[in-house]
């Protein structure tokens, strides 16, 4: 433990450095005096014995350079010399030093990208004013978990009614036909009351927010815009304030500007405007709409008491209104978990992924020096002759494993930069991963980047500094190689065995989400996308009411049904599944109403005509809809084969009515409706999930925005210009949202893809690393073993015996890590089941093919080695020692 | 080659000032002509070369130093041995004797 004693004393002579000195300069002197008078004593002169005891001295400017040296903390020198001696070392062994590298590279940028993500998703705090004050509130049903939105008249009531929140504002999201500098364009952007500017504690950049009179009394139509939508579509003009912005034909007037990136809980707005509704208006609102609300917490009130006063409120609410609020309740959530809660668990799980591919890097890396430490044996055991202590080769390896993890460290970077990309292209729009595209490569990723790097450095060249240097000096003392081999080994087969593990796990991990995103894939979703565009178009509700909406679809819809190449058109007032559609409850009309708690919700779907023939939906009962289903004649509906098996179980349905709680045409919403067909089930291709639905004529319940579906045998998007024509041939300011049907399907498994990408791209990687794994320590093996196989076939044993001897090692060590990783890899995929479709956690098919591709590519990465302990001279092998 | 001859000389150097000062404390002249006494080619390179290796083994704990004044009434550094030091001696020693051993029974063995 010399090294320690040294280190202290070097530190103390900091301190002591000017009186060691002067010290030295005074001893130098006294040395001079006294080998002058022994010279003078043996009979020279003054001057020659002066001379003499120069000359016997030697270079005095050399001694007291050498002494200075030895004064002064040499730590700085002599780490740039190990520094130097470590970056030599390893360009003289550049196949080791890439595959470490890369190694590393790999482990350390993935960390880091995924650290990136998960600090911008979820840690970094929000941009609001105290933002662990602020809290979303929704609607439920009583012991549900889905989200509902609110009701306009309970928000008035709650608002009357708190004592515990502040503040409180509805916010909804809401698409318009928008237009700032010419074309009109349907833009998304926030229905937002006066009081979330004060609940979230932000102001506009320029200008003002609208006050509550502006946004109650509903008089002078105001707006304020996003920075982004100031700066890109309108040019960053400098008279943005008191411009007019027309939305949805309504002129309104631009009073302000947000600060750059804001965006209200992660959802991105062009433009922020008021409900515009009187509080009468409000309080008397059927119905729900798409809004939920937030608020602040009142100084010194805690979440609890917020959350039950508000349940409180609630109860009272639900007697004073049953038929909008029985067996419902409301819902609070602390901004932050309204942001995050839905895609934590996927990211937690690529935290954990990373997290096994950088163990699996670092345990490589280290096993990879341990095999190259006993070619270094004999430079190590002559450093220690020639007077190196421990420490010094010690600190010695050590630099050259932080020049190796500082190497992979700036090469992660480059790997975080393609995962950023990566990530940014596989996720993107798609998936509202919030703050996604605030992902930067900025101080703190590279802080942690380095950071990492250092670590791991730390991490997997503390154990090969410390056992070869003690090999060392064994081997130096006893003149033997044995002992010291033999430990070496075993600690390189645990980690092999330990690499081979965790790559089982990370292999079924992948299996199962491929195996459940394929499936996913191959669900049938009830329909038929191919040759399917869809177009959406947007009125202006200023201009047409709904009566004239309806007669403008009508007509768009003849004029492009007569386009040629159309086979097919229809239109519906929503997209498939998981389309926006409207749900509400439903109830038979022959039988007593189930009680509120027990009832049953369906979507409901206003479609035209055509709409199965177009979309392909079998029709399994009955007929579908006609010219003849009108405003004025019976209320008709077609309803799927799961909404029979939930109401109608065993009768037939045919004929039969049931109430449906949505607004008729004529304004009344007690009809009755006449169940006069039943199709096929359409499915969900997010998560497979089926959902009852109940199809009715557009006649009979508009809607106000409307989706054609044209069928067309040619390419689709061929005639994507002809039905813009249409529509704008009639109304010059309707936007038109034009895609493929396929392309609609695909984006709903955007999500799944991803995940099943990424993590099969880490199981690749851990496999690789394992397969470097597994080479490394048997090829050292084989070395180490030198003598013995020499002996072996010195004695007759044949080249295919000495294969296999090495051959079954290496199995036999893969084999544990087989079994170790199979039975962990059974406890960390249930952690998977939520984002798993029709697999098992424990799909033994999956488990047993990830084992087999592990012992295949084992097996390839031993042959290697095997074969050069098969091909030894034994003389040669006798001869090394 | 110089360097690798320095540094096999350092430690044979390092080796005499430790067994010149078992038996009592020594200023760094006195060490010299104590070392001088068993071999004069060690200092080939000059008397200079000494003072290094004290102040690195005082630095490596091995040896500590002191102020004193010497019978001419000089004031001196004087150098002793530390616990650590002799414990080091005694190794070195040891293993010296060992390895001379084995050369030698080599050596003898035609």
């Amino acid at each position: 433990m010399r090294w320690i004693t040294e280190g202290w004393n070097r530190i103390r002579s900091v301190g002591r450095r000017r009186a060691l000195e002067n010290g030295l300069d005074e001893e130098i002197r006294f040395h001079l005096d006294q080998q002058t008078e022994k010279h003078r004593r043996a009979g020279m002169s003054a001057d020659e014995a002066r001379r003499r005891a120069l000359l016997d001295f030697g270079g005095l400017a050399r001694v007291k350079e050498s002494t200075q040296d030895e004064i002064r903390p040499a730590l700085l020198e002599d780490s740039v010399r190990d520094l130097r001696y470590g970056v030599r070392v390893l360009r003289g062994a550049p196949g080791f030093t890439a595959a470490a590298v890369v190694t590393l590279a790999l482990g350390i940028g993935a960390t880091a990208a995924i650290f990136s993500v998960v600090r911008t998703v979820m840690l970094e705090p929000l941009p609001y004013r105290e933002p662990d004050r602020i809290v979303a509130v929704w609607e439920t049903n009583r012991g549900g978990t889905q989200r509902n939105t609110i009701a306009p008249a309970n928000f008035v009531a709650w608002r009357e009614r708190t004592r515990t929140l502040e503040h409180l504002g509805m916010v909804g999201p809401v698409t318009l036909a928008v237009v700032g500098n010419g074309q009109a364009e349907q833009m998304g952007g926030l229905s937002f009351s006066s009081d979330g500017f004060r609940a979230l504690g932000v102001q506009p950049a320029l200008g003002r927010a609208y006050t509550a009179a502006e946004d109650f009394g509903g008089g002078n139509a105001v707006i304020v815009l996003s920075h982004e939508f100031w700066q890109g579509r309108l040019g960053g003009r400098r008279d943005v304030l008191d411009m007019t912005i027309t939305t949805d034909g309504l002129r309104r007037t631009v009073i302000g500007v947000m600060p750059p990136a804001f965006t209200v809980v992660g959802q991105k707005a062009a433009f922020l405007i008021p409900y515009s509704e009187s509080i009468e208006r409000l309080r008397a609102a059927r119905g729900r709409g798409s809004s939920y609300a937030i608020a602040r917490l009142r100084e010194g009130v805690s979440f609890e008491q917020a959350y039950s006063e508000m349940r409180r409120i609630y109860a009272e609410l639900e007697k004073e209104a049953p038929q909008r609020n029985a067996a419902r309740t409301v819902m609070l959530f602390p901004l932050h978990e309204q942001m995050v809660g839905e895609v934590r668990p996927a990211l937690l799980a690529l935290v954990g992924a990373v997290v096994l591919v950088l163990l699996v890097a670092c345990v490589n890396v280290a096993n990879l020096l341990l095999a190259r430490s006993a070619a270094r044996e004999r430079e190590i055991g002559m450093r220690t002759a020639l007077g190196a202590g421990r420490g010094r080769l010690m600190r010695q390896m050590f630099t050259e494993s932080l020049v190796l993890a500082g190497a992979g460290g700036v090469a992660g970077l480059g790997v975080a930069a393609l995962c950023h990309r990566g990530l940014l292209v596989l996720v993107g729009d798609r998936i509202p991963i919030p703050r996604l595209d605030q992902l930067a490569l900025d101080l703190p990723v590279v802080a942690f980047t380095l950071a990492t790097a250092l670590a791991t450095g730390i991490l997997f060249g503390l154990v090969p500094a410390f056992v070869s240097t003690s090999t060392a000096s064994d081997a130096m003392r006893e003149g033997s190689r044995h002992g010291g081999g033999r430990r070496l080994h075993r600690l390189l087969s645990t980690l092999v065995v330990a690499e081979v593990a965790l790559s089982i796990v990370l292999l079924a991990g992948a299996g199962l989400l491929m195996r459940s995103f394929i499936k996913l894939q191959r669900i049938d979703p009830g329909f038929r996308a191919d040759g399917v565009l869809t177009a959406g178009v947007q009125l202006p509700a200023t201009r047409y009411d709904l009566p004239a909406a309806s007669r403008f679809y009508a007509e768009s819809l003849s004029r492009i049904s007569a386009l040629p190449g159309v086979q097919h058109a229809a239109g519906s007032s929503c997209l498939p599944p998981p389309g926006s559609c409207i749900v509400t409850s439903v109830w038979r009309v022959d039988r007593p109403k189930p009680p509120d708690g027990q009832l049953r919700s369906s979507q409901i779907r206003p479609i035209t005509p055509a709409f199965f023939r177009t979309m392909a939906i079998p029709q399994v009962a009955g007929r579908g809809f006609s010219e003849t289903d009108t405003a004025e004649s019976t209320p008709v509906a077609v309803v799927s084969d799961s909404l029979v098996r939930e109401q109608f179980a065993g009768d037939n349905p045919l004929g039969r009515r049931l109430h449906i709680n949505v607004d008729h045409a004529n304004g009344r919403s007690d009809m009755e409706w006449v169940v006069v067909g039943v199709v096929r089930d359409i499915r969900s291709s997010q998560d497979g999930a089926v959902r009852p639905i109940i199809y009715t004529p557009t006649t009979q319940i508009p809607a106000r925005g409307m989706r054609f579906f044209v069928r067309t045998g040619q390419d689709p998007l061929s005639l994507a210009t002809a039905v813009r024509g249409v529509v704008h041939s009639m109304e010059a300011e309707a936007p038109v949202d034009v895609r493929t049907l396929e392309e609609v399907v695909g984006s709903t498994i955007a999500r799944p893809r991803a995940i099943s990408v990424l993590v099969a791209v880490f199981a690749l990687v851990a496999l690789a690393l394992a397969a470097v794994g597994v080479y490394g320590v048997m090829a050292y093996s084989v070395r180490e073993r030198t003598q013995e196989i020499g002996v072996r076939l010195a004695l007759g044993a044949t080249a295919a015996s000495v294969f296999c001897l090495v051959l079954g090692q290496a199995l036999r060590l893969v084999f544990i890590g087989v079994g170790g990783g199979l039975v962990a890899a059974g406890i960390l995929t249930r952690l998977l089941e939520r984002l798993l479709y029709e697999i098992e956690p424990l799909d033994p098919w999956t488990f047993t093919v990830s084992a087999v591709v592990l012992l295949a590519v084992a097996a390839v990465a031993s042959y290697v080695p095997a074969r050069r302990g098969m091909r030894m001279a034994p003389v040669d092998a006798l001869r090394t020692n | 080659m110089a360097k690798e001859r320095g540094d096999l000389l350092q430690g044979t150097l390092d080796m005499l000032v430790l067994k010149a000062l078992q038996l009592e404390p020594m200023h760094g002249w006195g060490i010299t002509e104590r070392i001088e006494q068993w071999s004069e080619s060690v200092l080939q390179l000059g008397q200079g070369t000494l003072y290094p290796a004290l102040y690195r083994l005082e630095r490596q704990g091995l040896i500590r130093s002191e102020w004193k004044v010497t019978e001419n009434n000089r004031q001196a550094r004087f150098y002793s041995l530390t616990r650590a030091g002799r414990r080091h001696f005694s190794d070195e020693l040891a293993q010296w004797r060992r390895m001379s051993r084995a050369i030698n029974l080599v050596l003898e063995t035609t």
